[in-house]
This record gives C-alpha cells, sequence and structure tokens, in this order.
C-alpha cells in the first residue's frame, strides 16, 4: 500500500513539476510514418530508421520541485548517427496538442537540413534554423510560434546566477535572431535543454562489433519485446570529446557515468534524490546488455557450427561472393563463401495430413492459371472473324430483321506465362520463436513451402525453392530444396519437411547466389521471391546499415539483371526498412503469420497475373 | 551529317507551318536527334518517366517536320488488328479498314506508340519487319505487303519503371530502336515549362518545381510515382485560376500520387512547408 501512494505522489510531482500536459500529447509512433516520409523528402538519408531516442541526462539546475520528484533530469533530445534518426517518444512540453506535434516536424526538418555539423553546437543550431526557413519558408510562421512558446518556458535569465544568465540571454538571442550568436558564454552548468534544436552530445552509437542489437536475436529468448524497450540506450562507449568547445567538454564529463556508478551514486551533484526503483527507462547508459535482457537469449551470440558428421551434407567447396560495404561505398570481392548443402537423411514423405485439404483447394484454383490458348467467341473485338456470328448477322439482316448489336469477332485468349519463379526462404534462428502456443514461425514457413509447392505444381511455372542461414560471412548456409529441374515429389516434401532453424541472416550473398541461379532460366519473367521474418543480420559487422545496405545493392544487382525480386515478411516491422530495400511496391508485410501459408500462393497468382 | 538543316527536313514536308508549333521547352539534344533518326528513317523508342513530355515532343517534332501524327495509346486489351486494321461489315458487304499503322505507312507519317509496354508481346511483333532496314508492313487480312516511304517513322514511348517488370519490353524488340532517354527537366528548365504552359510567375513557377522536387525523392520509398511535370501544370494552372495554393496542391499534385492518407498527410506537411499554413 505505501508502495502505490508512493508511486501515485510520484507521478502527481512529476505532472506539477515538469509542466507537461499529457492530454495534449504526441507520441513518435503517431507520427511515425509521416516523420518517415518528411525527413526523406526534406533531404535526409533514405536508409535511416526513425526511433524513438532515449532520454539523456542534461545535467542543467532544476527548480525545487523537480529535485523532490526527481525527475527532468532527462530530457529527450534529437539526433543523427550512422543508422538512425532518433527522435523524442513523445513530445507533451506545450499545452496545444498542434505544437507538439509542430515541434516534431520542426526537428525533422532540422536533422533533414544538414548544415555544418563541424561547427560549435549554438552555431549549428542557428545555422540549421537559418538553412530551413530558407528552404521552407512555409515554417516560418510555425517556427514563430515555437520560439514563443519555448521562450515562455524557459527560465528567465534575471533569475539566474552569473555565468548562467550570459549563457541563457544568448540562447535567448539565438532563437529570436537566428546567426545572431557567435558563442555560448562558459557557465556552472549547461543550460536548459532547448527543445528546438538538436541534441548537443549525440550519445555514442553501439560498438559496431561483439554484440548483435538486432531485435531479431533477443526475440529468439523473448518473443515479445515491449515497445518502450526498443528504445536504443545511450552506450556505453565515450569518445574522447573532438570539440574545442569548452562547455561541449564540460557537458561531456558530466555525462560519462557508467550506469554502475549511476545506480551506486545517484545524486551526481548537490540534490537529494528519493530512492530510485524507476523502470530501466530512465537510464540512460546500460553497459550490461543493449536491451537489458537476460544472459540466457545472450548466449545465442555464441553459436556453434555444429560438427561435421551431425550437419546437413556440403555440396563442393563453396561458392565464393562479394559483399557491399556501405561505409566504404564498394564492393568487396570474394568476401563471403556461400556453402549449398543438402539434408542430411531427409527420407521422402508425403504431405502433411493438415495440409492436403488447403492443397487440394489451391491446385484447383491454380489449375486456372496453366497455359491454355483458347477461342473466344462472339466477341466485339478480336483477330479474326466469327464466321458463324457473320453468317447469322448477314442472314438476319436479309430476312429484314432490326440486325442487334452483336460481336462478330473471335479472339485468341492468350495465357502466355514464360515464367520462372525461385522462393528464397530465411530460416535463421529467429524462425524459432513461437508465433502462438503450438507454432512457431519455422512451421509457418515450412507450410509455405509445401502450399506454395503445391499450387505452382498445378500450373506449369518452373520454380525452385532454397533455404538460407549464416554465421560470419565465410559460412552462408544454402539449402537445396528443389532445383528448377526436379520435379516436385516425396523427396522434395522430404527435403521441405527437414528445415530447421540456424544462426543469422547474411541476406545479401543468398541472393545473389539465388539470382546467379535464376537468371539462368530461359524465362521472359523471373520472380525472385524472398520469404524473411526479420532484418538482414548477422554476427560481425553485418547488422543495421551495414546489412541493410548490402542486402539492398544486392536486389539491385538482381534488378539490373532482369529479376523482379519481391519480399514477404511477417516482420511488424518491415514498412521501417524494407521499402528502402525493395520499393514500395517491393514487398508485402503478413500481418498474421498464421495466414502466410495460404497468403502466398495468392500472392504469387496476384503478382503474375 | 552533322550539318543538318531544317530546309533539308522540309524538303520532305508539305507545308510548315511553324506559327503553329506547340510549346515545347528541349531537354537536350533530343532535337537534332530526332531529324536524324528521321532522315535516315531509323524508328525511335523514348523512354521515361510519364509527364515529362515525351508526347509533347513528339507532336512537336511532327509539326516541326510537317508530317501527320498517327498516335496510338497502347493497352492490354489493344491487339495487332488494331494497329494494322480489321474488316467491317457494311451494308450486306464486309470492307476493309486501315488501322492507325498502316495509315502511317501508305500515306507517310509519324506512328506514335504511347507506353507501348502496355501492349500484349504478340501484338507489337507486328512492328517488328517495319523496325529493321526491311520496313515493311505485311497485311495478312489482304495479302498486301506495304513498304514505307520515306516519310514514315516509327516512335515508341513507355515508361520503364520496375513496377512495369512483369509487361517490361523484349531485348529483342526494343534492340531495334535508337533510344532516347528523357527525365524530369533540371529545376530552371522546369520553371520555364511551367511559366510557358500557365504564364505563371517566376515566384510561383520555381516554389512549385521545389516542391516537386521534394516529393520527388520520395519515389520508390514512399510514392509508387514521381510527381510529374504534367501535374505541375495543373496545379500552377489551377492557382492561376484564382483557386486556393495549397487547396490546388491536394489536388493536382498530392492526392493524384498517392490513396494512402497517412502518406497523403506528410505530403501536404511538405506542401505547408513551401506554400505555409
Ligand atoms: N519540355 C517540355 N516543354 C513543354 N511542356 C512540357 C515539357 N515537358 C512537359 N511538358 C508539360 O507536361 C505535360 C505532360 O507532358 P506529356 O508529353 O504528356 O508527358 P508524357 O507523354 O511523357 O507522359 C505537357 O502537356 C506539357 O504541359
Ligand atoms: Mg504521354
Amino acid at each position: 500500500m505505501e508502495e502505490y501512494v508512493g508511486a501515485l505522489w510520484h507521478r502527481l510531482i512529476t505532472d506539477v513539476a515538469d509542466k507537461r500536459y499529457p492530454s495534449e500529447a504526441v507520441s513518435l509512433e503517431q507520427i511515425s510514418k509521416i516523420a518517415g516520409i518528411l525527413f526523406r523528402s526534406w533531404g535526409g538519408d533514405s536508409g535511416l530508421a526513425v526511433k524513438s531516442a532515449t532520454a539523456t541526462r542534461h545535467g542543467a539546475k532544476r527548480s525545487l520541485l523537480q529535485r523532490i520528484a526527481g525527475s527532468n533530469m532527462k530530457t529527450e533530445l534529437t539526433w543523427l548517427d550512422g543508422e538512425t534518426l532518433n527522435l523524442p517518444a513523445i513530445i507533451d512540453l506545450f499545452p496545444q496538442r498542434d505544437l507538439n506535434r509542430d515541434l516534431y516536424l520542426w526537428l525533422i526538418a532540422l536533422a533533414a537540413t544538414h548544415s555544418e555539423p563541424a561547427l560549435p553546437w549554438i552555431q549549428r543550431n542557428q545555422r540549421a534554423t537559418q538553412d530551413v526557413l530558407e528552404r521552407f519558408p512555409g515554417l516560418a510562421c510555425r517556427y514563430q510560434r515555437l520560439a514563443d512558446a519555448v521562450l515562455d518556458m524557459r527560465p528567465r535569465p534575471e533569475r539566474l546566477p552569473h555565468g548562467e544568465r550570459e549563457q541563457e540571454e544568448a540562447i535567448r538571442a539565438a532563437l529570436l535572431n537566428p546567426g545572431s550568436v557567435e558563442r555560448l558564454p562558459p557557465a556552472r552548468r549547461p543550460p536548459q535543454p532547448v527543445y528546438l534544436w538538436l541534441h548537443p552530445d549525440p550519445p555514442a552509437s553501439e560498438p559496431a562489433s561483439g554484440k548483435s542489437n538486432d531485435p531479431q536475436d533477443h526475440n529468439a529468448g523473448d518473443n515479445i519485446i515491449k515497445k518502450e524497450k526498443d528504445r536504443r540506450y545511450q552506450a556505453e562507449r565515450v569518445d574522447m570529446p573532438d570539440s574545442k568547445d569548452s562547455f561541449m567538454m564540460s557537458f561531456r564529463a558530466e555525462s560519462i557515468l557508467s550506469w554502475a556508478e549511476y545506480i551506486k551514486v545517484n545524486r551526481p551533484t548537490e540534490e537529494d534524490d528519493p530512492p530510485d526503483d524507476r523502470p530501466a527507462e530512465d537510464l540512460d547508459r546500460l553497459s550490461v546488455a543493449q536491451d537489458g535482457k537476460t544472459a540466457a537469449s545472450r548466449l545465442k551470440f555464441d553459436l556453434d557450427l555444429p560438427s561435421a558428421a551431425s550437419d546437413d551434407r556440403p555440396l563442393g567447396d563453396g561458392i565464393l561472393l562479394p559483399e557491399w560495404h556501405y561505409k566504404k561505398q564498394l564492393l568487396q570481392p570474394a568476401h563471403c563463401r556461400l556453402q549449398p548443402m543438402l539434408a542430411r537423411g531427409a527420407e521422402p514423405l508425403p504431405l502433411p495430413a493438415h495440409l492436403s485439404a488447403t492443397a487440394r483447394r489451391l491446385r484447383s484454383q491454380f489449375a486456372a492459371l496453366t497455359p491454355s490458348k483458347v477461342w473466344l467467341r462472339g466477341q466485339f473485338d478480336g483477330s479474326e472473324l466469327d464466321l458463324d456470328a457473320c453468317v447469322q448477322f448477314s442472314a438476319d439482316r436479309m430476312g429484314g430483321l432490326q440486325a442487334r448489336e452483336q460481336g462478330l469477332y473471335k479472339s485468341h485468349q492468350y495465357h502466355d506465362r514464360d515464367l520462372a519463379c525461385l522462393l528464397l526462404a530465411d530460416l535463421s534462428l529467429s524462425t524459432d520463436s513461437y508465433i502462438s502456443d503450438h507454432e512457431r514461425v519455422i512451421d509457418v514457413i515450412r507450410d509455405t513451402l509445401f502450399l506454395f509447392s503445391e499450387a505452382l505444381s498445378a500450373t506449369g511455372d518452373r520454380f525452385a525453392l532454397y533455404g538460407f542461414s549464416s554465421l560470419r560471412r565465410e559460412n552462408i548456409r544454402f539449402h537445396i530444396l528443389k532445383e528448377f529441374e526436379r520435379k516436385y515429389n516425396d523427396e522434395i516434401r522430404g527435403r521441405i519437411a527437414a528445415i530447421k532453424p540456424g544462426f543469422y541472416t547474411r541476406m545479401g550473398a543468398a541472393i545473389r547466389h539465388a539470382s546467379q541461379l535464376l537468371v539462368k532460366q530461359a524465362a521472359t519473367q523471373k520472380l525472385l521471391l524472398i520469404l524473411t521474418d526479420g532484418k538482414p543480420n548477422d554476427l560481425d559487422q553485418y547488422e543495421g546499415r551495414y546489412g541493410v545496405e548490402d542486402t539492398r545493392v544486392a536486389i539491385h544487382e538482381a534488378r539490373q539483371m532482369g529479376l523482379r525480386p519481391f519480399c514477404v515478411t511477417i516482420d511488424e516491422k518491415g514498412s521501417n526498412y524494407l521499402p528502402h530495400l525493395f520499393g514500395i511496391s517491393g514487398y508485402v508485410v503478413i500481418r498474421k503469420p498464421a495466414e502466410l501459408p495460404r497468403e502466398l500462393p495468392l500472392l504469387y497468382a496476384q503478382l503474375t497475373r | 551529317m552533322r550539318s543538318l538543316d531544317l530546309d533539308l527536313i522540309h524538303s520532305f514536308t508539305k507545308m510548315p507551318h511553324m506559327t503553329d508549333l506547340p510549346f515545347y521547352k528541349p531537354h537536350g539534344n533530343e532535337l537534332e536527334l530526332f531529324e536524324h533518326a528521321f532522315l535516315r528513317q531509323l524508328p525511335l523508342l523514348i523512354k521515361g518517366p510519364t509527364g515529362c513530355g515525351k508526347t509533347r515532343f513528339v507532336s512537336y517534332m511532327a509539326e516541326k517536320i510537317g508530317l501527320p501524327l498517327y498516335t496510338v495509346s497502347c493497352h492490354d486489351d489493344l491487339t495487332a488488328s488494331d494497329l494494322v486494321g480489321r474488316h467491317l461489315i457494311g451494308d450486306g458487304v464486309t470492307y476493309w479498314n486501315d488501322g492507325p499503322l498502316t495509315r502511317a505507312v501508305r500515306e507517310g507519317g509519324i506512328c506514335y506508340l504511347d507506353e507501348v509496354v502496355e501492349a500484349r508481346k504478340d501484338t507489337t511483333v507486328v512492328l517488328h519487319p517495319l523496325s529493321d532496314d526491311r520496313r515493311i508492313l505485311p497485311i495478312e487480312r489482304t495479302g498486301e505487303i506495304l513498304s514505307a516511304p520515306p516519310e514514315f517513322m516509327l516512335v515508341v514511348s513507355y515508361n520503364p519503371g520496375y513496377q512495369n517488370f512483369l509487361k517490361g519490353m523484349k531485348p529483342s524488340t526494343r534492340q531495334r530502336f535508337v533510344s532516347l532517354r528523357f527525365d524530369f527537366p533540371k529545376p530552371e528548365l522546369e520553371q520555364q515549362i511551367v511559366m510557358g504552359e500557365t504564364g505563371a510567375d517566376t515566384m510561383l513557377a520555381k516554389k512549385l518545381v521545389n516542391l516537386a522536387n521534394s516529393l520527388r525523392t520520395l519515389k520508390e520509398h514512399d510514392l509508387e510515382e514521381a510527381a510529374s511535370t504534367r501535374l505541375l501544370v495543373y496545379t500552377a494552372t489551377l492557382i492561376l485560376s484564382g483557386f486556393d495554393p495549397v487547396d490546388a496542391c491536394r489536388a493536382a499534385l498530392v492526392e493524384p500520387l498517392t490513396d494512402d492518407e497517412e502518406t497523403a498527410e506528410a505530403l501536404m506537411e511538405i506542401v505547408y512547408a513551401s506554400f505555409g499554413k
């Protein structure tokens, strides 16, 4: 009971102290799609994902109330790193919803305008403000409204001690007259956060090596990730300050506290905070695990390949493939080794009983897609006269009948389905996670492969099935399920039944190899279907942006070869990165994974109609 | 070959109507290429996104050279008979009726097949003997084999967006044409086009072109099609006729580009950023 009252009190007093307006709040989630579009159209990098930022410590003086409440130590500001546009998860600073929303838009415009990143913070933000106002004159009145509101909320300079007062005055001037302030006067503390500007001291991005931070990996251990937890935590790595600005130095020095220190000390300066059992979202630096996950899920990072005797049978010595390095903007030749392999001891099997009814229905639907040529009679248009109709027509006329309007042509109905399709399925470990009480992703993928094959073998379309996973660049496992030249039969079904989840998702290499197989087909239309449950990732640097960009280049190469790549995913967050990879009309997100087996064949019919 | 001039071209033609020339601002050397192709009897393929001026260019050239223009907008129900012609049944008799392609070959002129990839492949096969050095059009139905005169020119266009993949042009067809790639005009040029077409002033034209270019960066990632010059012309036309600029942008620029409400909302924010709210 005491705890409950305590929590209530905490909330109450936080509200008062922060002067936030939760009822007028706008959340990033509500506008994330718009945010992405605006960012890109205003010149931002289309490879960046939009995410909510963790709050970072700002270190400025807090009011007594705020001190009692233990709040207002952290503010969520906006910054960019190599992979992400970080925006506040919620903006509730202003009592008007419109203003809160406008602030989001303003921050996005600022972030999309790359103005002299080398300048000191105060100059950089004034310059960016000027640039935005010049490029988008329509934003001027919004800026005015926002600046007025923000100035209203800031501390009155005359009430501040010497030093802080000059600092505050400089910031006020810079907000009112962007471009007018040269430097920020030094003070004992950093100024109050400036909500209209970008983050003065963006947190370091995660260390690029060692741990994977792909949500997919955590997915495997823990299927449900709370949205809140999805925010990125400020990483432990702290770079040497590279700015000569003395203010920046002091600001950094204050924020170097590690999580451990933070927990132990928790009163960085003069104030007393109430005992802290606030949730982890309140901590800005987590050095243990990036998502605060247990050791169990991290154990997966150290998977070993199975011993040769128990592993699938490798065919040949492997195939060397290039990989795209987006930072260097070059294709690294022979960077990956892809190993085609066949399931060991997969017995021929009939179609699993639970699929037979659906399979039968699909087969009869798809039989309609088989190539055929039919003459349609009595058409209003066609390449031949329909003699019967003409004779009838003439006879009617001569007999004095009022001739009806009537089709007099025959048309040759063409079904030129000259088509080859390669289906490439992601078999990485993330497919081991459960989507319902009794089904894992891999089970859905298996059923999908079965039904897809059943449907396609009812048409004349040529198709092949492969699966892939990877463990670093030298082990890309490419599982042969059905080659183009093979008939779909019990042996193939046995191979499909034998697929199992393992390892990571080095998508680029798998796509490159699949493209080479597909392009050799004689068909005029070649469809490369990619079936996946998440982003590209692997243990080494193949995560985040690197993996996405390599995959994007592989897709582009496939298109250059005349293939049509299309991605089918069950990753709910797919819309965040898939347009960048496949284009807006090159992918589909299946919301209910359990429906994938039935959806995919229908989708195929639609794509190839 | 370089010193080609209009006189030479006009010796082919009936009457140049210089005054009736449609308004056309060239992007580069396309006028010259068209004239050379015409003189040397080469078929021409123009690729480019919709609304970037392909059709306007062809009608300008037809007028400039002084040739009749037969335009066919292709679609997937278009049959070879629609191009070549068919027997019609009249008062107790059947008679042959030339299609636009045949008419252009018989009488001399430009046959322009717009969006040619929309036509089924078996339809475009009739173009093959016309588009190589034989320059003939066999008409199966009548048993005729027409030889194209020097005044005949075949021009086709298409939009090579990859969403057209399944309909993409056969390489064997594509390789029969001299090809010209159009893209959206450079900003200054596009401003002049908007001004020339609508009478907009520099300020408005510049604003609209900037706006269009912001929207064009969204192609493929967020939008299937880029905002075309045509849409800019429509927008300017609405504004100049007194319609509210922001509403004009919504009607002629935003809504034609997307059906998705959230996307439209985002595009409107881009409009507000240029025109104010
Ligand atoms: N270079 C240009 N000169 C003049 N007008 C142009 C030009 N490019 C585009 N336009 C304008 O854009 C409109 C659309 O052009 P159009 O030729 O119909 O496009 P397309 O055939 O490529 O789809 C034209 O009606 C004209 O108003
Ligand atoms: Mg056109």
